[in-house]
């Protein structure tokens, strides 16, 4: 697979502020990326780098092999940037319309409205539709060029969960056809479908760089509940326990290792009622995460 | 070319064909002023020179009503909306879109010569030859090149009201004091020499002169010319700046 972006060492401040700190990255054809992290984490603005609206202070750049803002990088990318276009007088149909024309192959407009259920509304004005609808009006206008590579910075916010649906499957079409994506996302379990790899952002480092299945591996916790009359200090010392809590008979235990701490509470089963045993979500791995990192 | 086209077409639907306010402001006031100044708030025969002088005023009003209150909020719209920083990101990038808004504008200013020419003939009994019509369009359009600019350099202004306030602030006294609603001379005597420095008074006085068949003066060329100069060099540096700033793009 070739590479389609490739950063050493970038970083990016404003002022005093250090958004992006001595990032490595490598993206490859075909990947597709969940960029994560905190509001303030430095996502948007590794975008804008990627984009080319705002140069690297120190680091090495390239987007399709070129600096960033290329006129093929601009060819080639789609970019479902946070903000939506409410632009005075404007109908759907004439956006996409006027923006098919700024690109050597794109896709029809009339075709795309279509395809991704825009039709009820494709000749109203963008400023009387809703947040959910402009946000599938801005994803389409990211689809409008034919991408081989799309940014997709918080593509889901404001849709509706059905609308929801409809994009992770477009998303889920689109990785078929081999394109590569970077998404943003506060939301774990929404990219954990879709994404190859997980890049956490954290104080503008990646603080983790993996698979799904590796990040779970790593920092995913089992919980453990069950009722017992035994003290709660019974449980603190066990194999794998990070955190204990109770609330009167009820115990709750989380663990690093949940095979290592089952093997210790065997001795104890027989005091142990309503046992229950679960991961935890990929929320409060974010949750996890992010504050692990701050710490 | 295509691209152009398509541009001129999403921004004729948007600026002209639903935008009354922009037509109103643009053309119709001026025509109302026109007819007020010329046929309703006067007494016995108004001279020729008059009518075709305050004709020449207010196209050059129209113009600049339509650049300071059309074009600077039309960038500012685009800019908050994130239209301009969209376009920056294609292949084409913004030159097609500056470029219909400017030819539009145009456009608006040639019709409210139409108009303004035609009240004239209809009702002030105006007598050009085709030549002078031909000319004063030329003028026009060039004299409109500074107020456009200054259109350009208020729409870096951050939020609407504030605009609206600072294009009232320009608009209206620059108009007072170079002339275009009533004659200089009724002017105090420390205002004028200000008010002839105003780019709308080297325009006005350019396109007075071509109706009139008065002599041209080579300052009021050479105005028009330094303020087009001077308008270019700061707003093609602003707006530079601006795209670089990637205004309405970062949110960290």
């Amino acid at each position: 697979m070739a590479t389609i972006i490739q950063a050493e060492q970038l970083s990016f401040s404003y002022g005093q502020h250090q958004v992006l700190n001595q990032l490595d990255l490598t993206i490859k054809t075909g990947e597709i990326i969940g960029l994560i992290g905190e509001n303030g984490a430095g996502k948007t603005t590794l975008l804008n780098l990627l984009l080319g609206t705002r140069p690297a202070d120190s680091g090495a750049l390239t987007v399709f092999g070129q600096a960033p803002g290329s006129l093929i990088a601009k060819q080639k990318i789609g970019s479902m940037l946070q903000g939506d276009m409410a632009i005075r007088g404007v109908t759907v149909t004439d956006l996409l319309t006027m923006a098919a024309t700024r690109y050597p192959a794109p896709l029809s407009a009339a075709k795309l409205i279509t395809d991704l259920d825009l039709t009820a509304f494709a000749q109203q004005q963008l400023t009387a539709l809703s947040g959910g609808q402009l946000r599938r009006v801005t994803f389409a206008l990211a689809l409008i060029s034919n991408p081989d590579l799309l940014f997709l910075d918080e593509p889901t916010v404001g849709m509706d969960t059905n609308a929801q649906q409809a994009f992770w499957q477009r998303i889920q079409a689109l990785k078929a056809q081999g394109k590569t994506m970077i998404i943003t996302s506060h939301y774990l379990p929404e990219i954990e479908q879709v994404a190859d790899r997980i890049l956490l952002l954290q104080d503008g480092r990646f603080v983790f760089q993996g698979t799904f299945a590796a990040l779970q591996q790593r920092y995913q916790q089992v919980v453990m509940t069950f009722q017992t009359t035994l003290p709660v200090t019974t449980f603190d010392h066990l194999a794998g326990v990070t955190a204990v809590t109770s609330r009167h008979q009820a115990i709750k235990i989380s663990s690093e290792d949940g095979d290592a701490t089952l093997q210790a509470l065997v001795p104890y089963l027989a005091q142990l009622q309503q046992v229950t045993i679960n991961r935890e979500s990929l929320s409060a791995i974010f949750v996890q995460l992010t504050k692990g990192a701050k710490a | 070319m295509n691209t152009l086209i398509a541009q001129l077409k999403f921004d004729g639907r948007r600026l002209i064909l639903r935008n009354f306010s922009f037509q109103f402001f643009s053309i119709l006031m001026p025509a109302g002023f026109y007819l007020l100044f010329t046929k309703v708030m006067v007494s016995g025969t108004v001279p020729m020179r008059f009518n075709l002088q305050y004709m020449a005023s207010m196209i050059v009003y129209s113009g600049t009503i339509s650049a300071l209150f059309g074009i600077a909020q039309i960038l500012m719209h685009d800019r908050e909306q994130g239209l301009l920083q969209w376009l920056q990101l294609t292949p084409t990038g913004v030159k097609t879109y500056y470029l219909s808004i400017g030819l539009w504008s145009m456009v608006m200013n040639a019709l409210a010569i139409v108009i303004l020419g035609g009240l004239a003939v209809v009702f002030n009994h105006v007598s050009l030859t085709a030549g002078q019509w031909l000319t004063i369009v030329c003028v026009a359009l060039i004299g409109q090149l500074p107020t456009m600019l200054i259109g350009v350099l208020v729409s870096f202004i951050n939020g609407a009201e504030t605009l609206s306030v600072v294009s009232n602030l320009i608009t209206f006294p620059m108009a007072i004091i170079s002339g275009l609603w009533w004659p200089m001379a009724m002017l105090p005597s420390w205002l004028q020499p200000i008010g002839k420095l105003m780019p709308t008074y080297f325009v006005n006085n350019w396109l007075g002169a071509v109706a009139t068949h008065a002599t041209l003066n080579a300052t009021t060329v050479i105005g028009v010319v330094a303020w087009i100069g001077l308008l270019t060099i700061i707003a093609v540096g602003g707006t530079r700046q601006l795209l670089k700033r990637g205004d309405g793009v970062v949110k960290a």
